[in-house]
This record gives C-alpha cells, sequence and structure tokens, in this order.
C-alpha cells in the first residue's frame, strides 16, 4: 500500500463529530415549536460542517497522491480490534465534500417543516455527521458502526414524517439494509480475523493480506448483496420507489443524493479494492447487472404515474452506469463511475427537491391530475427543464460526461471480448433513447397544455420562491461546472482510482484468465492508445 | 528573419484566433439574459428593447467576426486548430478545442447571417407574444450552440453541440407550451433525434475503440490503417460508419426518421426558418461533409447514404403535392431538399452539397419568414389558430395587399424550382450532374422530384397570393376546426382585422435574403465555381478543366424543362383554373391521395409500433415489477413472521426494536470476539 499522509489537524475527525455534537444542542434552544430558531441553527451547523470538509480539501489533501491523506489514528478498544482511524483519499474525498454540501441544501429545503422541528434537524445533523464517517472512516468494523447509525435517522425521518404508507415504507427500508448489512459484518469479521493474530480491522492491514480466491468470492458475494441494496441493484431495489415516494423533500434529497452512494463507494472501497481477484470474476455480472438496472428502471419509470416513483426508478437507472463504470476495469470508466455518483447527487438531489416544492402546490403527486402548470409557475417550469435535461445527460451538465466516460472506458478497454462489449453498449445505449421518453413525457404532463381546470379550481399554483431558486441554483453551479469542466473534479480522485484499478488489472493477471466467457483471453492490460496531439498546432 | 510586416501579423491577432468568440458571444448575452429571466422575472420581460439590442450586438459581433474569418479563408489562410485537455484518465485524453477551415468559415458566415437576420424579423413577429424575451433568449442560445457545432474539431465536440442543438430545438418547438400539439412536437423531435444519437454516439465511441481518436483526419488515417492491418474487420468498419450516418439522418430528417421535422413546425414561424429549415437540420449534411474523409473508404457506405437521400427527396416531394398547411407544405420540401444534399453526399460530392445548403438556407430562410408574414398577417383575420391561420384554403389574393411577401415568396419559388440563373439552379443541376455520372437511377429520380418541386411551390404560391381572399368564409373556418378536432372557442375571434403587410422588421430580413436567393448561386458555376476554389481548390481546377458545354447543356436544359412543365402545370390548375386536378387526378386515384395525405402512414405506423409499443412494454415491467419482485418481498416478509398481516406487522413501532436488537447483536458479537481473543479462522 502506498505511504500515507498523517493529517496536520483533526480535519475529518471534527468533520464527523461537530455536527453530532452540536445536534444535541439543538433541546436546548428556545423555540417555540415552529422550527423558526432551531433551523437558523441547523443550518448554521451545516454550513459550518461543509466548511470543515472544504477546508480539509484545501489545506490536508493533495489531489495527485493516490495513497490515503489527511488520516488520523487512535486506538479505541484495542481489545477487539477497534481502531478510530479516519482518513481521505480519491474514493472519499468527493463524496464527503458532496455529503456536506447536500446536507446544507436539505437543511435549507427543510425551511417550512414544522411538525416536530427540533427532533427533525436533530436527526439531519446526526445523519450529515453519520455519512461523512461512513465515507471517511478506514476501519471496517468502524465503517459497520457508522453505516447502521445512519439508518436510525432515516428510518425515523421515513417514519415520523413521510406520507401516508409512511410506515410500511419505513419498515421496508430497515429490515432490507438493516437485514443485508448483516453480510458486511460477517465479511468484517472473517476478515478482520483471517490468517490469525489479533483481528485487525484497517483497511490499509486488510489490504496486504493476501486472501484466498475462495475467501475473496463469499465474501465478495455477501459484500455485493449488501451494497447492492444500497445502491440499489435490481432485484434488491423495491425498497427504494416506497421509500422515496413516502419521504418528504429534504430526506429525499439526502437518500438520493447521499445514501444511495454510499452503496457505490462501498462496492469501490472493499469490493474492488480489498477482493480485486473476486472482482476479476464478477465483473461481468456487475456489467450485466448495470445494464438490467439501466433499461428495466427506465420502463418502470415510464410507466410510473406517481411523480416521486418515477424519479425514484430514474435514479435506479442512472445508478447502472456506476456499476457498469465499476465492472470496467478502466481507469476512464471507474472515473465515470464516480463521476456519475457526484453528477446523480447534485442532480437526484435538485429533481427531488422540486418533486418537493411542486407538491406543496399541487398537493398531488400524481399525473394525471396535473397539466398545465406551466402557466402560473413559469420559474418552477425552467428550473424543472433544466434539471430535467441534466438528468437525461444534456452536454454541458455532469450527467454527460459522467456516462460518456462509464462509455467510452467500457468500450475502449480490452479486458473483455468484443461481442460482449458490443451487446453491452448497445443495450446500454438504449437507456439513452429511454431516460429522454420518461423525462420528457413528464415535463410534457406536469407543465405543457391547457391548464388542468380541476387543479387550479382547488389549489394556488404560485411561482418558486427565492429560496428555492437558490437551492436549485446551488446544485445548478457544480452540475454546469463539471459539464463544462470535468477535470474540476475527475482530477480530484483520478490518481486514486487509476491505482485502484491497476491493482484490479494485476489481480486479473494473476487470477489467469477467469472461466468466464466474456472475459478477453487476449490482451488484459489495455493497449496504448494513440493520444492525438494536445497543442497549439497549424494543420495544414 | 522577422520582416515590418511580419511583426505586424504578430501583433495584429488573425481573425480565426478569437473564432472562439463567435459562439460565446451569443452565449454570454444568452446567459445575462437567462439568468435575469430566472431571477428577476418580471423586470427582464418589461426591458424587451434592450434585451433585443444587447443579443442583436452579440450576435452581431459574432457574424462580423465570420466574415472576417470567412475572408482569410478566401484570401488562403492555412487552417487553425486549438485544443486542450477537457478531460483524461489513464491513457485516454479527450480533447476539446475549435477548428477554422473552409467549411467552418462558409458555415459560421452562413448560420450568424441568417440568425442574424431571423432576430431582426422575430422583433416584428413576436412583438405581441409575452414570451417575447425568452424566444430571444432560446434563439442567442441557439445560435450558440450551432456555431459551436461548427467549429467542433472532433467527434465527440460534434456532438457535444449536436444535442445542444437539438435541446434548443425542443425548447423552441415547445416554445408555446399551452398548446398541446407543440407539446407533443416538441418531445418527438427530441425524442426522434435521440433514436439518430443513439447510432451517433455508438459509433462515436467504436470508431474511438478502433482508432484511438474522436478527430475527424486521425480517425480516417486510423481507420484504413486498422483494416490494412486486420485489426478491424471490414464489417466492424462498414457497420461504424452506417451508425454514425444515424446521427445525421435524424438531425437531417431523412427517410424514415424525418418524422419529427413536420411536427415542429407547431414552433414560432422564425424557428421554423432559421433551426428547421436553414441551420440545425443542416447540421447533419455539415457532419457527413465534416466526416468525408472516412466515408470515402467505403463506396457501399456512399451508396446506402445516396439511396436514403434520394428516398427522402422523392418522399418529401410527394407528400408537399397536396398539403394544405403552407407551413407543411413548406416542411415536407425542407425535407426533400435535404434530401438532395444527402444525395450529393453519397455521390462523393460534398462540395455539391454544401453548395446547395448553402443555397437552400437563402432561399428556405426567405420562404418561411414568408410564410410567417403571411401567418401573421392571417391572424389578424382569423385569430391566433394555426389550424386556421396556416391553411392554404382560408388564402388567397394575398399580393395585392401583402407586396413585398408576395413578391419575395415568388423569388424564393423559382428559385428553388430551378430555375436559371438563381440559386437553386446552380446546386441543384451539380448535384443532379455527379448523381448523373454515379448513379443514373438516382438521378433520374431526383431529375422527377424537380419536376414536383416546382409544381408544388408554385402551387403554394398561387393559392396564397393569388385569386380571391377566402379568409372571411366563416363556414369553411368551422369546417376545418371540426377536422382538426379542435373546438370553436369564441374567445379567440376577436374583432375581425384588416390584413395588412408586415412592418419593417419583417420585411427587410425578407428583401435582404432575396438578394443571396437571386446571387448566390453565380458563385458556383461549373465552370468557375468560387464554392469549389474556397472548399477544394484541386476539385476546382478539376471542375472547371473537365467542363464540356456539350455535357451541361443537355442535363441543364432538360432540368429546366421539367421544372419548366410543373410550373406550367401548377399555373394551369392553380392560376388559370383550367384544369381541376381534383378531378383529374384526387378522385380517380384516390388511394394515392390518401396515401399522400396520410404521409406515407409513416407517423401511422411509428404510433402503433414505437409509441403504444414502448408504453405497454413499460406497463408491463411496471406491472412484474410490483408484482413478482415485490411481491416475492412482501411474501418473504409474511412467510418469515408468520402473520397474516404480513409487513404490517411491523407498524406497530416495532421495527425500531428490531433495528436495536441487531445493532446491539452487532455490538456483543464483537465484543464477545474480543473476550475470546480467538480468530475462528
Amino acid at each position: 500500500m502506498t505511504e500515507q499522509v498523517t493529517a496536520n489537524f483533526p480535519w475529518l475527525s471534527l468533520s464527523i463529530l461537530f455536527p453530532i455534537v452540536s445536534a444535541f444542542l439543538i433541546p436546548f434552544i428556545p423555540d417555540q415549536g415552529e422550527g423558526k430558531q432551531v433551523r437558523w441553527f441547523a443550518l448554521g451547523i451545516a454550513l459550518v460542517t461543509f466548511l470543515i470538509t472544504v477546508g480539509a480539501y484545501l489545506n490536508g489533501y493533495d489531489p495527485s497522491k493516490e495513497g490515503l491523506q489527511l488520516a488520523e489514528r487512535v486506538n479505541w478498544l484495542p481489545d477487539i480490534g477497534l481502531t478510530w482511524a479516519v482518513g481521505a483519499d480519491g474514493l472519499s474525498m468527493p463524496l464527503i465534500l458532496l455529503t456536506s454540501f447536500i446536507t446544507a441544501l436539505a437543511v435549507l429545503a427543510a425551511w417550512p417543516v414544522s411538525f416536530k422541528p427540533k427532533l427533525f434537524f436533530f436527526l439531519l445533523l446526526a445523519m450529515d455527521g453519520g455519512q461523512i464517517a461512513v465515507f471517511a472512516v478506514q476501519d471496517m468494523l468502524l465503517f459497520f458502526l457508522a453505516w447502521e447509525l445512519e439508518l436510525l435517522p432515516v428510518y425515523l425521518l421515513l417514519a415520523i414524517w413521510g406520507g401516508k404508507k409512511r410506515q410500511y415504507a419505513a419498515t421496508k427500508f430497515i429490515i432490507y439494509t438493516a437485514g443485508s448489512s448483516l453480510f458486511i459484518l460477517l465479511a468484517a469479521l472473517a476478515m478482520g480475523f483471517f490468517g490469525g493474530g489479533s483481528p485487525n480491522f484497517e483497511f490499509t492491514h486488510l489490504a496486504q493480506l493476501n486472501f484466498g480466491t475462495g475467501f475473496q468470492l463469499f465474501a465478495y458475494a455477501g459484500l455485493l448483496i449488501a451494497f447492492g441494496v444500497k445502491l440499489p441493484i435490481v432485484p434488491l431495489h423495491t425498497w427504494l420507489p416506497d421509500a422515496h415516494g413516502e419521504a418528504t423533500a429534504p430526506v429525499h434529497m439526502l437518500l438520493a443524493g447521499i445514501l444511495l452512494k454510499m452503496g457505490g463507494y462501498a462496492l469501490l472501497r472493499f469490493n474492488a479494492q480489498l477482493l480485486p481477484e473476486a472482482h476479476a470474476q464478477f465483473a461481468p455480472l456487475l456489467i450485466i447487472l448495470g445494464v438490467v438496472n439501466i433499461i428495466y428502471a427506465a420502463l418502470t419509470s415510464f410507466a410510473q404515474r406517481n411523480l416521486k416513483r418515477k424519479i425514484a426508478y430514474s435514479s435506479i437507472s442512472h445508478m447502472g452506469f456506476v456499476l457498469i463504470g465499476i465492472g470496467s476495469f478502466s481507469s476512464l470508466g471507474t472515473s465515470g463511475a464516480m463521476l456519475q455518483m457526484v453528477s446523480h447527487g447534485l442532480i437526484g438531489a435538485s429533481l427531488f427537491f422540486l418533486v418537493g416544492a411542486t407538491y406543496d402546490r399541487t398537493h398531488t403527486l400524481q399525473l394525471d391530475e396535473m397539466g398545465g402548470v406551466g402557466q402560473k409557475m413559469r420559474i418552477m417550469f425552467a428550473l424543472w427543464t433544466v434539471c430535467s435535461l441534466a438528468s437525461l445527460a444534456l452536454p454541458g451538465m455532469s450527467g454527460f460526461v459522467s456516462e460518456l466516460m462509464v462509455f467510452a472506458g467500457f468500450v475502449t478497454d480490452e479486458a473483455f471480448t468484443l461481442t460482449f462489449r458490443i451487446v453491452i453498449a448497445g443495450l446500454a445505449a438504449i437507456g439513452v433513447i429511454l431516460t429522454p421518453i420518461y423525462l420528457l413525457s413528464m415535463l410534457r404532463e406536469i407543465f405543457f397544455g391547457k391548464e388542468n381546470v380541476e387543479l387550479v379550481s382547488q389549489t394556488k399554483l404560485i411561482d418558486a420562491e427565492p429560496r428555492e431558486i437558490y437551492i436549485i441554483g446551488c446544485l445548478l453551479v457544480p452540475i454546469i461546472g463539471i459539464g463544462l469542466y470535468p477535470r474540476l473534479i475527475t482530477d480530484s480522485y483520478i490518481a486514486s482510482i487509476e491505482a485502484l484499478v491497476n491493482r484490479d488489472l494485476l489481480a486479473m493477471e494473476r487470477v489467469g484468465h477467469p472461466s468466464s466467457p466474456v472475459i478477453s483471453k487476449t490482451k488484459l492490460i489495455p493497449a496504448v492508445i494513440k493520444a492525438p496531439a494536445i497543442s497549439t498546432s497549424l494543420t495544414t | 528573419m522577422p520582416t515590418l510586416a511580419g511583426v505586424f501579423v504578430k501583433r495584429m491577432p488573425s481573425a480565426a484566433e478569437i473564432a472562439w468568440l463567435i459562439p460565446v458571444l451569443p452565449l454570454i448575452g444568452a446567459v445575462i439574459t437567462g439568468l435575469g429571466l430566472i431571477t428577476f422575472n418580471k423586470t427582464i420581460n418589461r426591458l424587451r428593447k434592450p434585451v433585443a439590442v444587447l443579443l442583436v450586438t452579440c450576435l452581431g459581433s459574432a457574424a462580423v467576426i465570420s466574415y472576417a474569418v470567412l475572408f482569410e479563408q478566401i484570401n488562403g489562410s492555412p487552417p487553425l486548430e486549438h485544443l486542450f485537455v477537457w478531460a483524461s484518465a489513464g491513457n485516454f485524453i479527450l480533447p476539446m478545442g475549435y477548428v477554422i477551415d473552409p467549411l467552418a468559415a462558409l458555415m459560421l458566415a452562413l448560420v450568424t447571417t441568417i440568425a442574424l437576420l431571423v432576430m431582426i424579423y422575430s422583433h416584428g413577429y413576436m412583438a405581441h407574444d409575452k414570451g417575447y424575451v425568452r424566444f430571444f433568449t432560446y434563439l442567442a442560445l441557439f445560435s450558440s450552440s450551432m456555431l459551436g457545432l461548427i467549429v467542433s474539431p472532433n467527434l465527440l465536440e460534434v456532438y457535444v453541440f449536436w444535442e445542444l442543438v437539438g435541446m434548443c430545438s425542443y425548447l423552441l418547438v415547445g416554445f408555446w407550451y399551452d398548446r398541446e400539439g407543440a407539446a407533443h412536437a416538441a418531445q418527438k423531435a427530441f425524442v426522434v433525434n435521440r433514436v439518430g444519437d443513439f447510432g451517433l454516439l455508438l459509433g462515436i465511441l467504436g470508431l474511438f475503440w478502433a482508432t484511438g481518436s474522436f478527430d475527424f483526419q486521425n480517425i480516417a488515417l486510423g481507420l484504413s490503417e486498422a483494416i490494412s492491418s486486420g485489426d478491424v474487420p471490414t464489417w466492424a468498419a462498414l457497420t461504424l460508419c452506417l451508425l454514425v450516418f444515424m446521427g445525421p439522418m435524424a438531425k437531417s430528417a431523412q427517410f424514415p426518421l424525418h418524422v419529427w421535422l413536420p411536427d415542429a413546425m407547431e414552433g414560432p414561424t422564425p424557428i421554423s426558418a432559421l433551426i428547421h429549415a436553414a441551420t440545425m437540420v443542416a447540421a447533419g449534411v455539415f457532419l457527413v461533409a465534416r466526416l468525408e474523409p472516412i466515408y470515402t473508404q467505403f463506396p457501399s457506405v456512399g451508396l446506402v447514404i445516396a439511396v436514403v437521400g434520394t428516398i427522402t427527396c422523392f418522399l418529401g416531394a410527394s407528400i408537399a403535392l397536396n398539403q394544405m398547411d403552407l407551413k407543411k407544405g413548406l416542411a415536407y420540401s425542407t425535407v426533400s431538399q435535404l434530401g438532395y444534399m444527402m444525395l450529393a453526399m453519397g455521390c462523393g460530392a460534398p462540395v455539391a452539397g454544401i453548395f446547395h445548403l448553402v443555397t437552400h438556407a437563402f432561399f428556405k430562410a426567405m420562404l418561411f419568414l414568408g410564410s410567417g408574414s403571411v401567418i401573421h398577417a392571417m391572424e389578424e383575420v382569423v385569430g391566433h389558430e394555426p389550424v386556421l391561420a396556416q391553411d392554404m384554403r382560408l388564402m388567397g389574393g394575398l399580393k395585392k395587399k401583402m407586396p413585398i411577401t408576395a413578391n419575395t415568396f415568388l423569388i424564393g419559388c423559382i428559385a428553388i424550382s430551378g430555375i436559371p440563373p438563381l440559386a437553386g439552379f446552380w446546386s441543384k443541376d451539380e448535384i443532379l450532374g455527379q448523381a448523373f455520372n454515379t448513379f443514373p437511377l438516382l438521378w433520374f429520380i431526383g431529375f422527377l422530384t424537380a419536376g414536383m418541386t416546382a409544381f408544388y411551390m408554385f402551387r403554394l404560391y398561387f393559392l396564397t397570393f393569388e385569386g380571391t381572399f377566402r379568409g372571411e368564409n366563416k363556414e369553411l373556418q368551422k369546417q376545418l376546426l371540426s377536422s382538426a378536432g379542435k373546438v370553436d372557442d369564441d374567445q379567440e375571434h376577436h374583432n375581425p382585422g384588416e390584413l395588412h403587410e408586415s412592418p419593417w422588421p419583417m420585411t427587410m430580413p425578407l428583401v435582404t435574403l432575396a438578394i443571396p436567393s437571386i446571387v448566390v448561386g453565380l458563385l458556383g458555376t461549373p465552370w468557375d465555381s468560387k464554392f469549389a476554389a474556397l472548399l477544394n481548390p484541386q476539385e476546382a481546377i478539376e471542375m472547371s478543366q473537365s467542363f464540356q458545354w456539350g455535357e451541361f447543356l443537355p442535363l441543364a436544359l432538360a432540368s429546366v424543362a421539367i421544372s419548366s412543365s410543373g410550373i406550367a402545370l401548377a399555373v394551369m390548375a392553380y392560376f388559370l383554373n383550367r384544369i381541376k386536378l381534383s378531378e383529374v387526378f384526387a378522385n380517380r386515384y384516390p388511394a394515392i391521395d390518401e396515401f399522400l395525405k396520410r404521409k406515407w402512414y409513416l407517423d401511422e405506423i411509428n404510433e402503433k409500433i414505437f409509441v403504444q409499443g414502448s408504453r405497454k412494454l413499460a406497463k408491463e415491467v411496471l406491472e412484474v415489477d410490483a408484482k413478482v419482485v415485490d411481491g416475492v418481498v412482501n411474501l418473504t416478509g409474511l412467510l418469515t413472521l408468520g402473520s397474516g398481516e404480513g409487513l404490517k406487522y411491523f407498524e406497530t413501532g416495532r421495527a425500531q426494536f428490531y433495528a436495536l436488537i441487531v445493532f446491539a447483536g452487532v455490538i456483543g458479537l464483537v465484543a464477545l470476539f474480543g473476550v475470546l481473543g480467538t480468530p475462528p479462522i
């Protein structure tokens, strides 16, 4: 493993503990019960947390290094091998920033919450710290604890503030995730105790162990189920439309913006990084599952008549690209998967926020009960259009770049046979046609056409207010920024991704050639591609 | 040794050096007004004049630079390319930048000119529309994307702007979003184009896989190398070329992906002129011209392109024969003319294709703007209902009231019909000449289509501008509305006004466009083609050397003859009313008449198979998801709990308890292992 850089200041511990500790101050804040003071406090804390993570990035993080940085290590319970080990590399850093950014916006999005506001904001802040912990911890046991700890706030946020079927949705969510996370625990214990000696769950330690291939396959399969629920992978996805369908807008933003990314991150961190030989065997499966995700979820989204569930399914569809990228065995594709996570975090959050804002006005989520809304809510219409276009991967916005990178990385990579690549690329490209079909149909049914007389007579359609424009604006700045110049973000993690992919490629070579028929038998290391001359040149 | 002149040249940046400003300037304008619309909607909507002036200035400056660039290229400046690394990972580098070469320079000048004129025209056309500022913003955004497309140095960047112009088209077709038709048309345009882009994207990726490059020249070189070395089989290369061609097929409305273009006429007429006649739809032709070095290696790809072009050309003209909607008639004419351009590309004559692109852009933009002027006038009489305002059965005799519109429209008709010396003759004749030498059968179809073109164009002219005005016929109006399935809502019928010629912002662009429609063809005469000299000097020399009156005249005379007979037929039928075509033809062959009216039944087929098919499939998948996948989950829950209530059991709030048990169990397990201290393995 490459060298670690120890933190000069406990940036990451601070960013984890600060929001959690501050959240415990909430009960002492004088408030009339409507949340007018609490929300300012929560917003302040969330902003400071965001600033702490930005500070960590600017002061302690060198994007050109591939190894662990900002590392902190304290022996917590040495008897059971539990260490408080946090740190960040290219896999973690973008997602840590994404978490604190989206949470701050979610707090702003929660402005109108007036039912039990103290508890609501307490949970939001607790989640902030918990989710940063998931991405920052460098110890598998600690990771498991953070993973579990973050379930409770989500459960409560769903069960208390959700829609009509909130109990059902929350229960389904907790059973799915808690049940599947037992696999994480089992895998963690097996890996931590592997090889005898005192247990050690630190990633750096686990990365050096030489697990047998059989062991790796078992651990990989277990972890795939656990993370597959979170990502989600079809057919482990059915908790998501229910949970998303019932959540309120701010919770929604967190679910789509961050929670789903935990699955992708964990797949990269554990499956691809710690179990490379099993990864070589499982990669074709990941890719096939990714394509299934893309097409299956796009079709279900198209048929959905409920706006929230429609967008929820579209999230599943977009996560398919993450799977293909992770399985692609190319740094371009894996880098695209990483970018897709960040990009979908931003775009998904913006769409779900808009769903919430629209619901506040129409009081219905059924597309059949809307129509012609654009005439009264013009700015809302504009925001919806921009975010939908971002979601359908319009160039100039982040979704396009990430999907393109996944496509290009997968297609040009020599790890798989040509036929496999052609079939998969062709199928995945069908998603390129399906996405605009469901998103534009949705826009048409909500905003275009004559006003729905019944709707207009029942509710007052007020156009977007400045707070809402501001939230979408904040999300659009990075979406468009990445779309115009993707290196803004890719440069911050590319070194780690390249190291990871090289490790996987070496493992694939070690395994020899897996028996899978789709893995190419000839060239494993990608052919050096002739890069076109990059210069200010005069061609004749 | 640096001479004084050399130093001077170094100090003065050439226009090509600042050519990146051409797409950026309109973009800046669009961003400023767009942000304004989002943040201070009401204020910005009131600032019509300032916004218009700002955007016209941006686009005007871009036009000035474009012309400077064009003159540099005419004077023989070398092509210029600037690149930077846009994204990279591992060995992969995706460069972006801009390229200025003769083709790009020509297109830049063309697009900025027409966009500028359309913007001025829109000031008049959209004067009463509450979305005036939004319209101008979209226009500037479109111009920027289109100009970006032109200067793209590689396929990937082309794809980026390709999608962006498609987005602008979506926004502009759906501009009047309270109209049901516009909503459907906008979506159809985007989705059909995405079908083409599906092929384009796969093709680009495949070519990148095969050659490791997105650059046109490098792909061409790499592909021929890869084929000769056996790395890439020929069939694969052919497939990739055809996949890439799907993009131009959709964007340039080639059969069978042309179905979106006629529907796109739901957009405001200036948009139809700019996007759906002169510039964006020509982007496909432009891309094929850019891909020429790749396509020349595969004659069979050329054949496919030529055949698709010819089918499109004939199909468009045949449907245009009995259209009653003025704009739809022009739209099918555009489809047909784009077919001609593709035919030229397929014949391996990109210069001829681009030449026709340029002449067509001028006269078709003029024709569309003319139709807009007519519609603008008609709306005074019949109200803002497209079914009425665009139907030629309600027009007639408009020449007396709107002489400028009528005369420029007539010039357009003559130009597109191919009567010398107007522009269309030279470009169309060059395409037909090339086709005659390459694919004689396709030439014959193209030749017949030329006659049809002359007929339907003059039919449009006579029905609209000659005869007597039929617009006040209430009975006919009701009949038209009911056949379109619309309710006759009275509020639309404000006091019928008088027909009048349009204001100067609308007539000025018409007159301006009439000039190139007449003379621009003379730049491309086969014996001394300035056009070919700019785009491909080698070919220009060959053309003038091999030029023989003996070869040129028979073909040219034949074209003129068939066009004249088409015009003659139109004169007899619609001006002199000597022939009743409905009796002579339509009643005798009702099947053909119906076939053309139903647009070859393509929309029905499309609706049945693709639209309803995909809906049905999606519904079925959702059923499976809800019943099977989720059903299994709920069933499992039911079985494990052994309770008839299933998951509802948990609704009593015991789930927290369960979660806590899981959590505590974990901690306990960890502690247990810690105490025992013995690893289990």
